[in-house]
């Protein structure tokens, strides 16, 4: 194999992330210029909740990518969907709502969820784009069938997340909580292991990797991850939607291709996600900002297409070659 | 695998690889067709009038559209790619075919101009996807989405309604496409006739001619493809562009099948195209399958919504119905070899 990777342990020095890095300063500069009240307090304390959920969808499909045969899991919005309405629904109208009993609801779940679809791609070895696109389907169905129309609401505690009052909410805690199991994986043999994988998968298996526990292992954490976006965006909109959740599906690969995150495995993580996260909420502000009148929506979609494609392409001379075909 | 085959039978090793690929091949069309059958069975025990002539006008017309629409998305697959700009591409033809007709461009005229648009489109997602094969699906995801954003704001300039278009479909748009439409006056619209003609045309391109038989030989191994002097690049290339313009008819048919222009208009085609391939046999991962088999897929995906519609079932549990067929349509074709064994 021709393509060198550099070494995990150093991975902060790595430059996957600094296309989106540069981007981000960009954004940050225009957005100064045509929009200052981002840089309030209340502008902040709104962008963060608005942001975060889109931050860990991007960052739950991250490891899934990682580990490599283009396992873009387009599942990841239906799935906060589900974990919402179900959480909504099923715990919160039945007045089951300790905080501990929410967040291990919409955490577990969302690990065994992917759990679910990793075993299907392991042991019935069926390509991982299917498996994550009919979950698409089903899942989107079933959130529809559990709640037809928005309905609901939060428990006392999550009620003011997200009202967008201070920058200090539990929403940000999340987010932290999430760098901080991240940051704590990149410690492991296991993450070793989930790149060795994802960069050459055969190569891996030869070396003794159990690639098939490897690749349980990144749904379950995509899982976790999940989970948190769920708590995020359960706050974020206060109640039970079957709908809005399955947005995140798209917002969150563009967010990862921006991250400078390759689908073909091996290169990336969420910290590049992330920031790629940021651009995208960054792009529809500075949008926002121009007064585009009704195509302003349109603008936003077609940016966001042709910055989609261009980090792409960006990606081939980042490489320096041709990507896995399989 | 293969290499038992030969140990045991060096002699007939090829032939008995070719008598097995055949099988393999008509196997899919078998089930897809047994299946076919047994929804069509099972609907008319369950839902009155189900067989009854207007029913299977309307099934084979919107199988017409659904199968116009994964043409292009049967020929990835089998070079191993997939393109989502389909639903957008549908879309962004579905408004500016009314637009540029409204503006005053004779419909011929217009109607050149948007499939001609959507096959340089569908050549621009080649050309961005090649370098990017393993990430296709995602490029033509942006490009998708760039070309909708794009159409949207054009029509929208001097509008004010975002996002729709309306008037500006021609009689005979209206007549090819609508559920009353009338072929030489035979009581169903021509497009289901088009269709079946695409079919023959596309299935005898696949079997007889250089072009098909070099996309299967690139499908199944790049390799060996590129020693044959097939140009991989012109192929991929060529069936995104193929694509490209089949999702702009498909779009401009729906024109005439709603009567106006909207830019969701596509959004079911995105998964569905993939759907029809999937469910029809094709594999996903390249030289495995054909347009004959998405034709299958096509029908049972059209004959089974219908049952669901029948019994009452809304589009979300629908939904939910496809999603689960896919995984196990897909493991019955197209098993990715035990990592084991790719060593």
């Amino acid at each position: 194999m021709s393509r060198a990777y550099p070494a995990p342990r150093l991975s902060l020095g790595n430059l996957y992330y600094n296309g989106a890095v540069a981007l981000l300063v960009v954004l940050l500069i225009v957005s100064a210029i045509s929009g200052p009240h981002l840089f309030t307090m209340d502008g902040l304390a709104g962008a963060i909740i608005v942001l975060v959920p889109l931050m860990l969808a991007a960052m739950a499909i991250t490891p899934i990518a990682l580990v490599g045969r283009g396992s873009v899991d387009l599942a990841i919005g239906p799935l906060v969907g589900f974990l919402n309405v179900t959480a909504v629904q099923w715990l919160i109208s039945s007045n089951v709502t300790s905080p501990i009993a929410v967040i291990a609801w919409v955490v577990c779940l969302g690990v065994a969820y992917e759990l679910l679809q990793a075993a299907i791609i392991v042991y019935v070895r069926v390509s991982p784009i299917i498996v994550t696109l009919s979950g698409y389907l089903v899942l989107s169905g079933i959130n529809l069938v559990i709640m037809p129309k928005p309905a609901g609401s939060v428990p006392d505690w999550m009620s003011d997340w997200g009202s967008g009052t201070t920058v200090w909410t539990p929403v940000l805690l999340i987010l932290v909580a999430g760098f901080v199991v991240w940051f704590l994986l990149t410690r492991t043999a296991f993450y070793q292991h989930l790149r060795l994988t994802g960069a050459d998968e055969r190569m891996a298996y030869a070396s003794g990797v159990r690639t098939d526990l490897v690749r349980l292992g990144a749904h379950a954490i995509g899982g976790l991850f999940a989970g948190l976006c769920a708590l995020a965006y359960t706050g974020l909109i206060s109640s039970g939607d079957p709908t809005q959740g399955s947005n995140y599906t798209l917002s969150a690969v563009t967010a990862l291709v921006l991250g400078g995150t390759n689908i073909a495995g091996g290169r990336g993580g969420i910290v590049g996600s992330a920031i790629g996260a940021i651009d995208m909420y960054l792009i529809t502000y500075v949008l926002s900002t121009f007064n585009f009148g009704i195509v302003s929506g349109f603008v936003t979609q077609l940016a966001f297409g042709a910055i989609l494609v261009m980090a792409l392409l960006s990606n081939i001379f980042l490489t320096g070659g041709k990507a896995a075909v399989r | 695998m293969r290499a038992n085959i030969e140990a045991a039978a060096p002699t007939s090793g090829a032939q008995s690889r070719l008598w097995a690929s055949q099988l393999k091949a008509n196997r899919s069309m078998v089930i897809g067709l047994g299946i076919l059958a047994i929804l069509l069975l099972g609907g008319s025990g369950l839902v009155t009038d189900f067989l009854a002539p207007a029913n299977i006008r309307s099934m084979l017309l919107l199988a017409a559209f659904l199968g116009l629409a994964s043409l292009g998305q049967t020929l990835c697959a089998l070079l191993g790619g997939l393109d989502l700009s389909i639903a957008y591409v549908i879309g962004a033809a579905n408004i500016l075919l009314p637009k540029l007709i409204n503006l005053g461009v004779p419909p011929p005229l217009a109607v050149a101009i948007v499939a001609i648009g959507g096959g340089l489109i569908g050549a621009l997602n080649g050309l961005l996807s090649f370098r990017l094969q393993g990430q296709a699906l995602i490029v033509t995801l942006g490009v998708g989405f760039a070309v909708l954003g794009g159409a949207q704001i054009l029509t929208s300039l001097d509008s004010s309604f975002g996002g729709t278009v309306y008037g500006g479909v021609p009689a005979w748009l209206s007549n090819m496409a609508a559920i009353n439409g009338k072929t030489f006056g035979m009581p169903f619209p021509p497009v289901i006739l088009i269709w079946l003609v695409v079919t023959l045309v596309v299935v005898a391109i696949m079997k007889r001619t250089w072009f098909g038989r070099s996309l299967y030989a690139l499908g199944g191994s790049r390799l060996a493809a590129t020693r044959l002097m097939i140009s991989e690049f012109r192929l991929w290339v060529a069936v995104f562009a193929v694509s490209g313009l089949m999702a702009a008819v498909t779009g401009m048919l729906l024109l005439g099948f709603s009567g106006g222009g909207f830019s969701g208009v596509g959004d079911p085609y995105l998964f569905t195209t993939v759907a029809a391939v999937v469910i029809g046999g094709t594999s996903l991962l390249g030289g495995w399958g054909g347009y004959g088999a998405t034709v299958v897929g096509t029908l049972v995906l059209t004959v089974l919504t219908s049952i669901l519609v029948g019994v009452g079932l809304s589009y979300a549990a629908q939904q939910a119905v496809f999603g689960l067929l896919i995984v196990p349509m897909v493991a019955l074709y197209a098993r990715s070899p035990p990592i084991r064994m790719q060593i």
